[in-house]
């Protein structure tokens, strides 16, 4: 009716309104098609080219190879026992180990209360990129050659891995705390160490005990997988297992990793919910 | 006003009687823990006393100057390619497959609690406590070597990751909107479309770049057991003891994931924006 009462101007303006949308819509479209066509493409070039498809041969062979796994070698049972004990406290090591390391980067990392914040500051950020970027299987790598075999690498290797994640979520709930209690411990005469104990640690403490517990969930399975490059644990069964071919045998581990996972999960939410 | 007599001279404690010498008994189990599983490890503290030292000292002698040229040659950058394509296609096929997991797995708007929720659950929680090199491994073994192991072995990944948290984030919603969906009879397919996804969208698209920030991270590493992708190179470098290459593949690998980071944060932080 806008446009019957001669206003042009109406009528332009819905016009354009008209023709942006079509014009988002299309655009909208051409997105989704252009999404499409790089992922048929990479389909294609990894998937569709690069496979082997005569070695894996049809779906029933498959199938016959996946029956190999099952069902699980339940002989294993006892030798698997301390293996798990191993890669559990491992993990409880490894993520204690590594609390213990992110406490300095946290300090370093945490703008408000870092010693020299500008240079500080992008020390404590690059070590916690730095650690979170190299994958544990790497970490692992780089200290079962520092410090031989056995059950001390994965610990370090697993600590190293945990320190970024533990110290960026800490130092983000640092820099995010009541400034008035740091200025009245400040004020109080406290010196830079009675601040950090009195108003810093009260008020970050459960945020980093609950980030310190998820991590030590996500650590029992990266612990399983540090006997692979030889250090110790589960991950080692594992390797054993497969390099005998014995498939239902490498089942029994999965399971193994599984309960223990499972474990994991029920003692880290009891602890949480006790914490919180 | 009574005066405050007795109690003024008592010392002042943050735990009393029992509680203090239960934390304290708490503290106590747990530092024998500690020592129990050093010694049970068997591990060599002694060891530990110059590993910095020992570290720096390895890097530069034998690690030292990266073999850049090694990382910058084409068949090189091809699997780098490869490692990418595998990461994207992994988080599509397993965001693809987290979203009916998620709805599944979160207890407040799952279609059947009594079936489909702990289907959800089950799945995600597996495929989350194997390892993806373990997926990988097994993968490899189930279908050769390729990028097609590595694509399933970071699918399964991607579902463990983003299945958790996408099932979180349902969980957390406000029940009012879905409630109100539920009550003109809506079934729970249309309570999932109207009721739920408009209230995670913003979350569901922010832990998808999340996902394929950290699928690329473990794509790097599955080509160590043959699945597809540049980890192949660290094994070969590693096992011929070529550590200056292995130094750079690794600072490749770093320099890629960093930049992933970085980029994964910008979506993020532009989708959370808007």
């Amino acid at each position: 009716m806008a446009a019957a009462r001669g206003s042009s101007e109406g009528v332009r303006r819905s016009d354009a309104i008209v023709a942006r949308r079509r014009r988002d819509r299309m655009r909208r479209y051409g997105l989704y098609l252009l999404a499409f066509v790089i992922l048929a493409w990479v389909f294609h070039s990894t998937v569709v080219e690069a496979t082997d498809w005569a070695r894996i041969g049809s779906l029933g062979s498959v199938l016959e190879t996946l029956g190999r796994f099952l069902p699980p070698d339940l002989s294993l049972a006892p030798q698997l026992v301390q293996p798990m004990i191993e890669t559990f406290m491992m993990a409880l090591l490894g993520t204690l180990l590594g609390a213990f390391l992110s406490v300095p980067v946290i300090w370093l990392g945490a703008y408000n209360i870092a010693p020299f914040a500008p240079v500080s500051y992008a020390i404590g950020r690059g070590l916690m990129t730095v650690s979170r970027s190299v994958h544990e299987l790497v970490w692992a790598l780089i200290f079962v050659a520092a410090v031989g075999l056995g059950a001390l690498p994965g610990i370090l290797a697993v600590a190293f891995r945990s320190i970024g994640f533990i110290a960026k979520i800490t130092a983000e709930a640092i820099e995010n705390i009541d400034r008035r209690s740091l200025e009245a411990i400040y004020a109080a005469g406290g010196n830079r160490l009675q601040v950090l104990r009195y108003a810093v640690m009260p008020q970050v403490l459960p945020t980093f005990t609950s980030v310190v517990i998820f991590e030590w969930d996500i650590n029992i399975r990266r612990a399983s997988i540090m006997g692979l490059v030889g250090a110790g644990g589960l991950g080692l069964t594992f390797y054993r297992q497969m390099a005998m071919f014995n498939y239902a045998g490498v089942t029994s581990v999965i399971v193994a990793i599984l309960v223990l996972i499972g474990i994991g999960e029920v003692v880290s939410y009891l602890l949480r919910r006790r914490m919180i | 006003m009574t005066a405050p007599s007795a109690t003024s001279r008592r010392r002042w404690r943050r735990f009393r009687y029992p509680d203090s010498l239960y934390r304290f008994a708490a503290l106590l189990l747990f530092l024998v823990l500690v020592f129990y599983a050093l010694d049970y490890l068997n591990v060599h503290l002694e060891r530990l006393a110059d590993v910095g030292g020992r570290v720096a000292v390895f890097l530069a002698e034998r690690y030292y100057p990266p073999d850049l040229a090694y990382v910058t040659d084409a068949d090189y950058l091809a699997y780098v390619g490869e490692t990418m394509q595998m990461a994207l296609l992994a988080t599509v096929f397993g965001l693809a497959l987290a979203v009916p997991l998620a709805w599944f797995a979160a207890f407040n708007v799952s279609p059947s609690r009594r079936f489909f929720y702990p289907l959800g659950r089950f799945s995600i929680t597996g495929a989350r406590a194997i390892h993806e090199t373990i997926w990988a491994i097994l993968f490899v073994n189930l279908l050769g070597f390729g990028p097609f192991a590595g694509v399933l072995a970071l699918t399964m990944f991607s579902i463990g990751f983003a299945g958790k948290l996408m099932a979180e984030e349902v969980e957390g919603i406000d029940r009012g909107q879905v409630d109100a969906i539920r009550a003109t009879g809506a079934g729970p397919v249309q309570v999932l479309i109207y009721g739920v996804i408009p209230q995670v969208k913003v979350a569901w698209t922010g832990i998808a770049i999340y996902t394929w920030d950290v699928a690329f991270r473990a794509a790097t590493i599955v080509g160590f057991f043959g699945a597809g992708g540049m980890g192949w190179y660290l094994r070969r470098t590693i096992e011929g003891l070529e550590t200056e290459r292995t130094a750079a593949i690794i600072l490749t690998i770093l320099a890629l994931v960093m930049a992933s980071e970085a980029l994964s944060a910008w979506a993020r932080a532009r989708v959370m924006n808007r």
